[in-house]
């Protein structure tokens, strides 16, 4: 925690009177960010389609080949692109909120390596091969290693943070070890896991998507609802026990909102780096530390960020493409080092 | 130029190779591995390889093939006595009397065991696999018997003819090269007008593709209708990496319409093959005027590094181009 954190009050009322209005303006803004990538992702592709083709293809449909590639294969990753940015940026924020760590993401509650090995798993020893298929497997595999890490990482008194970032390492880290040892020996594994891993929103149609939607509703709200008692808790556990928070409860309802934006994300995409690490600390510079405005700006910002990079991913390597996974490490690496090496710190 | 696919069998082999390799010096220090190399014929010839001019038995009886060369082997008639794995996605495509020969050979799995090979007393071992790995295994193949290599540039019918002058089966690897020759140009002759006016383009999808991607595939199969039968395929530019490395996203498949034929991959009964189906599912190929007007053909390719495969190829491509509407 930092001398940030401290200094200004948290829970309801925080920053100036004005700062509501500047952040409800910056939100504003980022949401005629994220409409205007929205509209690019429809447009840009490796092929040249006019505007006027996707306007068809999306509101007077027929049957020219362009519009089947615009309903096909642009529509769909933007909406999965959209679905996933926001579960993964929400994710991000909650988890950090969460552990207090400025530095965790999915990854550090063996999330990533319980989906990763499930997926492993599916593909090399019950053959399965389509995506559709592993989304389940990597849903049921995060859940299960969030349940595991939540069980190892409690003690008489409750969830210990810290217990469970070593839970969700040690996990992590056997199962990434068990993983390996089955790509190895399983070329089918390998093949899949080689492509999974690099992390894309490609090939990923609707009819897989709209099963995950309620999950996703489910943890947003959740999400929201837990804001204002993790705004308390970053005091520590006892000012938010005084403050009326329910700690077991509140970590529960967190964890379990994390796990289903996280999972679902990472089952659906596969792992996404720095997306749910980067875009909760811009969201923290922006908005200050609480967690209600640090939510929403993260719900935002991180479509925006992945949704570029996928952009990005589509054009530098023309007619071919580089999975979106791939380019938010490249774009987000310099840009979160660049955003450290500024006056302002990060920490919660 | 064809050259033969590797099959992605290098690395697992070199690591089991160089494990073994320690064991095997051991090995062959004890004893006088001149002996070994002399060979258990009476006769022998020199054969050149990609190791030098070998002196092999002329009528090898145990045969052992690593890498690249039990297929070609079998196809011509030799009876391996060990062979390197084989997916059977492999096996599968092998006529069933070839797979049976290569289900007789002792499997030396993808990870080579030299004492396995020893244990088997060769008087020939044949081998493709990369140079460097080659390298580090040569000695210890070469005190178990004459070891005979080529490396994964040599093409493919220089692959045949050399196997065939080691292992004694240059009678088959003639019938079959007239059976190919013969072949090659009752198509030229059938689809003359095809070969002069018609612009195809042959497409992939490897079982490591990312999904959502295809490739326009200039390496394989299609080598032969490009270079042998003379059909008009897109091919890289000189010196550039072939077509087949760029992975191409789905929506790249409306680009396809400026094509007049299409060569896919398919199974022996004319289906695509399930890693390509995806493509063949998706509304834009549906839509594709090539497509429609019935010039999307599946062609059957067994491989394309014996002549045994490739003219099952031939056959399967014969059927394709004859369903051609122009050619009805």
């Amino acid at each position: 925690m930092t001398d940030l954190a401290l200094r200004r009050p948290v829970g309801s009322g925080t920053g100036t009177v004005s700062g509501p209005r500047r952040r409800l303006i910056g939100l504003v803004v980022a949401l005629a960010v994220l409409l205007g990538l929205l509209v690019a992702s429809m447009m840009i592709g490796s092929t040249a389609i006019a505007p006027t083709v996707v306007w068809d293809a999306l509101f007077h449909p027929s049957n020219d080949i362009d519009q089947f590639a615009i309903r096909d294969f642009r529509l769909p990753r933007t909406i999965v692109g959209l679905v996933v940015g926001t579960a993964l940026g929400v994710s991000g924020a909650l988890i950090q909120a969460l552990t207090r760590n400025p530095l965790a993401d999915a990854g550090i509650l063996g999330l990533n390596a319980g989906a990763s090995f499930a997926v492993t798993v599916a593909v090399g020893l019950l053959g399965v091969r389509d995506i559709q298929g592993y989304m389940w497997f990597a849903f049921a595999g995060a859940l299960i290693v969030t349940l595991m890490v939540l069980v190892l990482g409690s003690n008489r008194r409750g969830q210990s943070p810290v217990m469970m970032v070593l839970a969700g390492l040690c996990v992590g880290s056997v199962l990434s070890g068990a993983g390996s040892a089955l790509e190895l020996t399983n070329p089918d594994a390998f093949d899949a896991m080689r492509s999974w891993n690099a992390g894309s929103i490609v090939s990923r149609p609707l009819d897989m998507l709209w099963p995950t939607l309620p999950f996703f509703a489910i943890a947003l709200l959740l999400a929201f609802a837990v804001s204002g008692p993790l705004n308390a808790m970053a005091l520590g556990d006892e000012l938010a026990v005084a403050q009326g928070v329910r700690l077991v409860r509140t970590r529960i309802l967190a964890i379990i909102a994390l796990t289903l934006l996280a999972g679902g994300a990472t089952a659906i995409a596969g792992p996404i780096s720095f997306v749910g690490l980067m875009v909760p600390h811009v969201a923290r510079w922006i908005v200050g530390p609480d967690q209600r405005w640090i939510f929403a700006y993260s719900a935002l910002l991180a479509p925006i960020l992945l949704l570029a990079s996928d952009i990005l991913g589509r054009v530098v390597m023309r007619p071919g493409e580089i999975p979106v996974g791939i380019v938010t490490s490249f774009v987000g690496a310099p840009v979160l080092i660049a955003l450290v090496r500024q006056k302002k710190a990060s920490g919660l | 130029m064809t050259t033969t696919p590797l099959r992605g069998r290098g690395a697992a082999l070199t690591a089991a190779i160089l494990s073994s390799a320690l064991v095997l010096t051991a090995c062959g220090s004890d004893g006088d591995s001149g002996d070994n190399a002399a060979g258990r014929s009476d006769e022998t010839h020199t054969v050149k390889a990609g190791n030098g001019d070998i002196k092999v038995p002329a009528a090898p009886q145990r045969v052992v093939t690593i890498g690249n060369t039990d297929l070609p082997f079998i196809d011509m008639g030799g009876k391996p006595v060990g062979v390197t794995g084989v997916d059977e996605s492999e096996l599968s495509l092998l006529p069933e009397g070839q797979r049976a020969t290569f289900e007789k050979a002792t499997e030396l799995g993808d990870e080579v065991d030299l004492e396995k090979v020893a244990s088997l007393k060769p008087d020939l071992i044949m081998v493709q696999i990369p140079d460097a790995e080659f390298q580090k295994i040569e000695d210890q193949l070469g005190a178990i018997a004459p070891t005979v290599f080529w490396g994964l540039d040599t093409e493919w019918k220089a692959l045949a003819e050399a196997i065939a002058e080691a292992g004694n089966l240059e009678d088959a690897l003639d019938r079959q090269k007239a059976d190919y020759e013969g072949r090659v140009a009752e198509m030229k002759q059938t689809y003359s007008d095809v070969i002069e006016n018609t612009r195809f383009v042959n497409l992939d999808r490897y079982a490591n593709s990312d999904p959502g991607t295809f490739v326009i595939a200039d390496i394989g199969c299609v080598e032969i209708a490009q270079d042998d039968i003379g059909l008009n395929f897109p091919k890289a530019a000189a010196g550039a990496d072939p077509l087949a490395y760029t992975s191409l996203p789905f929506e790249q498949i409306a680009e396809l319409s400026e094509y007049d034929v299409i060569t896919y991959p398919a199974d022996a009964e004319g289906q695509p093959t399930e890693v390509f189906a995806p493509v063949v599912q998706t509304n834009t190929w549906k839509e594709l005027s090539t497509v429609q007007s019935g010039n999307a053909l599946g062609v059957f390719c067994p491989g394309n590094n014996s002549y045994g495969s490739v003219l099952r190829y031939l056959d399967s491509l014969d059927t394709a181009l004859a369903t051609l509407p122009a050619e009805q």
